[in-house]
């Protein structure tokens, strides 16, 4: 009877202890499992590194669901410790959080404006690079006038993760206003490993009182008592912040890195100012770089595309001559921009714009003599060329304003 | 340890040697018992040997001017067509003036075969063992006192279910005529579907004790005769008391016994039978079951059903990745869930992620458990709802809702996220065509979820490979079972989960058809007529 092959039942037989001796290797349920959010890095009086840890708490998160009880309280929960080191803080943070700490759904990294000044961040970066766990397309920003734990901290309306409203407010803001940039942990490497180029990472702050943005009443509210906004580029050089560019000085940046993807530029009329207002829906910077002299010769080359979207004053743009005029306007209007922000710049011997890598791939030779003090020895004196092609498209629905008829 | 293995190899040669000797002397022994030509003694050993069963009716006949030849008519009640025994058997042998003469039995025996029975297929029986055969399959026998033959005249009748529509292989367009459990019918059934006389067919009884009639079905030059003769074979070698349904056939002339997956199709379909006879199959009917073998059966056969053949080849093509996709989900979508949200969470979304750590906060079970008891519940209410009577039915399904849907999402035992999955498998399970795969995908599926559990992705990639090199080792009657994919015939490759138009058929599939491989003439591709014949009418008429 006994025709079972035992060759095949010994195989089997090892076959299967496979799957009972290695049991659940590295298995663990969803709700075993802190989903940090966000991660912000301050130091203290003692010069430790505080480590601010934003969990989700799903229950809060997902709301309408059953047994969630969605909204009743916070969607995320803060917990600090600290450390000498990044990595101590965060096993240190194991001591007051009851489930494993799971990183891979973190998605922003906040930096205190007072680390960043200080000791540069390129040290802090490491930790979370070479962490498996940490995706390097989290974002990073530096909290300005803030302390980093009280971005983490703060509670946000409409997005309830305070971590996913920063990221969609970088993006959108990126987008829409051409003032943020968004950077990702290995974004931030690749710039601050290369030898041309400086990074640059937007700052965030809180508008408003941090201590009321940590309570439920703050988004049981219309207006909060303590919102999370984009506030400028913070510009760093060798790994350190050293400047904050705002308003045109960050536009102009953003021009010459070719991020602008929708902005608005304003200009006079007559006499008037704020006269017209153009929105660019299409741009395209070129930076290119002559390498005859000792110091390189850099051209930026801006098309811009866009609308007329707002007229102040009656302006006849039926007429062609007028269009070409404005258009005129608006490349010095931008012109401007772009050469302040290159002014600026210069002055801070920090070249965020790349300009570097542009001379690199034109004259490898050449680079290799200017590369290693690039930053002050050449950069700040280098020539710089703006030219500007801006081309209205469209006038919006109107051609000529209804208050151009009321005038007459 | 290998001596050990080769002792036992050895002794199974053994054993298989011995089994066949016995076997051929068996039949070496078989001698033929002749009939006997005393009409009392063969009715006495009929009834003898029939145990005096009650629904065995002899009749008793005597013609002939003194009445002094004796006739026994002898028939099983409700097997036969009473009205044609009575009508013209009976009637006419009573009636019929030749045999009021005078004659010996021997005349009257011819004159009965040739002019008195007015029924078709008689003829004469000699051996006691055709004789119940005979008897036993709805004929009528007849016996003559002092002759040693008997004469059967095929009367089968009696009460059977007529062509009905197909309850499982349904479909929206094309014929919806189902077999029957009557092989005479169904063989009819084909016939009348491809009227050439090439469709031949092979009958043979099967079953020790049942006698079930069993046909083999070809076309002569279109099947292969090598797979023609293996069927054969098979079918020959078969040696139980009872075929009851064409599963006992399927089970015992497989390739591989040792797998889930069937390699034997059957259907209920006359219009599927026909489709596959003109690709080179061979169809084995069974008596007494409306389901229909086909050999060889490829993987690939089980995701297609006739009517992908009668709609248009885009709208079949893409029915068919849906069936494949429903196919995946319902053997790996437990599996990836389970593997998902136990090892590898970095792969949800983070908003997913989150609503699915809500849901699971208040479930104390691992979601391995979680899959499990949701499977197990669903494959109890499933079994427990086919075979209840139907006005339970209803009951089984609203309780079966209500535990897996909501009490069981409600107590938190289950999260809703797992019901949607559990759910969604059964019906990705109800989507495939074949109910024979759809039944091996539910047990493979178990093993996936265990692989999940215990390696995560790479678990399931493990079994994934494991069932492929299964699939692929497989054959059915010698073709390799995942052809044309593995091994892969880039012509045939367009009827597999693609289906290309049917004026592109042009050759029937290598591996299964014999020597005739053109299905189509040249140039079947329709088109509108050519510029000529349309411009040049209106131009002439206008000028």
């Amino acid at each position: 009877m006994n025709k079972l092959n035992r060759k095949a039942m010994f195989l089997f037989f090892i076959m299967i202890s496979t799957v009972f001796i290695s049991g659940c290797w590295s298995q663990k349920e969803l709700n075993e499992l802190a989903i940090i959010s966000a991660m912000a890095i301050d130091k203290n009086e003692d010069g430790k590194y505080v480590k601010t840890i934003q969990f989700v708490n799903p229950g809060n998160v997902a709301g309408g669901l059953q047994g969630g009880g969605g909204g009743q309280g916070p969607a995320v929960t803060v917990y600090t410790a600290t450390g000498d080191t990044i990595l101590e803080a965060h096993i240190n943070a194991s001591a007051k959080v009851s489930r494993r700490l799971y990183h891979a759904h973190a998605n922003l990294l906040v930096i205190s404006e007072e680390v960043a000044r200080e000791e540069g961040i390129d040290g802090i970066i490491d930790a979370f690079e070479r962490d498996p766990e940490v995706r390097t397309e989290s974002k990073i920003v530096i909290a300005r006038d803030a302390k980093a734990g009280d971005i983490v901290k703060s509670l946000t309306s409409i997005d309830k993760v305070p971590s996913e409203k920063v990221n969609k407010t970088l993006l959108v803001t990126e987008r829409a206003r051409g003032e943020n940039i968004v950077v990702s942990i290995q974004d931030f490497i690749s710039v601050s490993a290369s030898l041309g180029r400086e990074p640059v990472i937007s700052g965030f702050r809180i508008k408003g009182e941090p201590e009321k943005g940590k309570k439920m009443e703050n988004v049981q509210q219309s207006e909060l008592d303590a919102t999370l906004e984009a506030s400028g580029l913070a510009v760093f050089k060798e790994e350190k912040l050293i400047d904050w560019y705002e308003g045109d000085l960050a536009k102009g940046t953003m021009w010459i890195l070719d991020k602008i993807q929708q902005t608005d530029v304003k200009v006079s009329w007559k006499g008037k100012k704020n006269a017209v207002v153009y929105n660019v829906i299409r741009q395209k910077t070129n930076v290119s770089a002559d390498t005859k002299n000792t110091y390189p010769e850099m051209t930026i080359h801006v098309r811009a595309e866009g609308d007329i979207r707002e007229l102040t004053t009656p302006v006849d743009i039926t007429d062609p001559a007028v269009i070409s005029d404005l258009e005129k306007e608006i490349e010095k209007e931008i012109k401007k921009q772009l050469e302040k922000a290159v002014t600026r710049t210069q002055k801070n011997n920090s070249d965020i714009f790349g300009f570097g890598e542009v001379v690199h791939r034109t004259d490898p030779e050449k680079w290799k003599k200017m590369k290693r003090d690039w930053d002050d020895e050449y950069f700040p004196y280098v020539n710089v060329n703006v030219k500007v092609d801006a081309f209205i498209r469209r006038t919006g629905l109107r051609t000529n304003s209804f208050h151009s008829n009321t005038e007459k | 340890m290998v001596p050990f293995f080769k002792r036992k190899k050895q002794s199974n040669k053994g054993k298989r040697q011995e089994r066949d000797s016995s076997g051929s002397s068996k039949n070496s022994a078989e001698e033929k018992d002749f009939i006997g030509s005393s009409l009392a003694a063969n009715v006495d050993k009929i009834r003898q040997k029939t145990g005096y069963s009650s629904d065995l009716v002899i009749r008793l006949i005597n013609i002939g001017p003194q009445s002094e030849i004796k006739i026994a008519v002898l028939y099983v009640k409700g097997m036969v067509d009473s009205q044609s025994i009575n009508d013209f058997l009976i009637e006419q042998i009573m009636k019929n003036k030749a045999l009021q003469e005078k004659i010996m039995p021997n005349e009257a025996l011819d004159i009965i075969t040739e002019e008195a029975v007015a029924l078709g297929g008689v003829k004469s029986v000699q051996d006691w063992e055709e004789l119940f055969t005979v008897l036993m399959a709805g004929n009528t026998i007849l016996l003559i006192d002092g002759i040693n033959k008997a004469l059967s005249a095929s009367t089968q009748g009696g009460a059977r279910r007529s062509v009905q529509e197909s309850t499982t292989n349904v479909s929206v367009r094309g014929s919806k005529e189902a077999f029957t459990e009557s092989i005479e019918t169904n063989t009819a059934m084909v016939r009348r579907i491809i009227n050439n006389p090439n469709l031949w067919t092979e009958s043979m009884k099967i079953g020790k004790m049942t006698k079930t009639e069993v046909s083999i079905m070809y076309i002569n030059g279109i099947a292969k005769n090598e797979i023609v003769e293996e069927v054969r074979k098979r079918l020959k070698r078969i040696n139980i008391d009872g075929i009851l349904e064409s599963g006992y056939i399927e089970q015992l002339i497989e390739d591989q016994t040792l797998t889930t997956f069937p390699t034997v199709h059957h259907t209920e379909r006359p219009d599927c039978v026909a489709g596959n006879l003109l690709e080179g199959r061979i169809a084995i009917l069974v008596n007494g079951t409306p389901f229909v073998l086909l050999v060889p059966a490829l993987f690939i056969d089980f995701f297609q059903s006739v009517e992908d053949y009668y709609e248009r080849f885009d709208i079949s093509t893409a029915l068919r990745f849906l069936r494949t996709v429903t196919f995946l989900i319902s053997l790996i979508a437990p599996a990836v869930y389970i593997a998902a949200t136990t090892f590898h969470q970095e792969m949800i979304p983070t908003q997913l992620a989150i609503i699915i750590a809500a849901q699971r906060e208040s479930v104390p079970f691992p979601a391995f458990v979680e899959a499990l008891i949701m499977e197990v519940t669903f494959e109890i209410l499933r079994e427990a709802g086919i075979r209840m009577p139907k006005a339970i039915g209803s009951t089984v399904s609203i309780v079966g809702a209500l535990v897996i849907g909501q009490a069981a999402v409600q107590a938190g035992i289950v999260s809703p996220a797992m019901v949607i999955i559990v759910s969604m498998t059964a019906i990705a399970s109800f989507a495939t065509p074949s109910y024979a795969v759809a039944i091996s995908a539910r047990l493979v599926r178990f093993v996936f979820m265990i692989s999940a559990a215990t390696f995560g992705f790479y678990g399931i990639i493990l079994a994934f490979i494991m069932l492929t090199v299964h699939l692929c080792s497989l054959r059915s009657f010698g073709v390799p079972y995942m052809s044309p994919l593995a091994p892969f015939i880039p012509g045939e490759a367009g009827d597999t989960i693609l289906r290309k138009p049917i004026w592109a058929y042009s050759k029937r599939p290598h591996l299964i058809s014999g020597e005739n491989k053109v299905s189509e003439g040249k140039h079947q591709k329709p088109g509108p007529p050519g510029p000529r014949n349309m411009t040049n009418h209106y131009t002439e008429k206008g000028e």
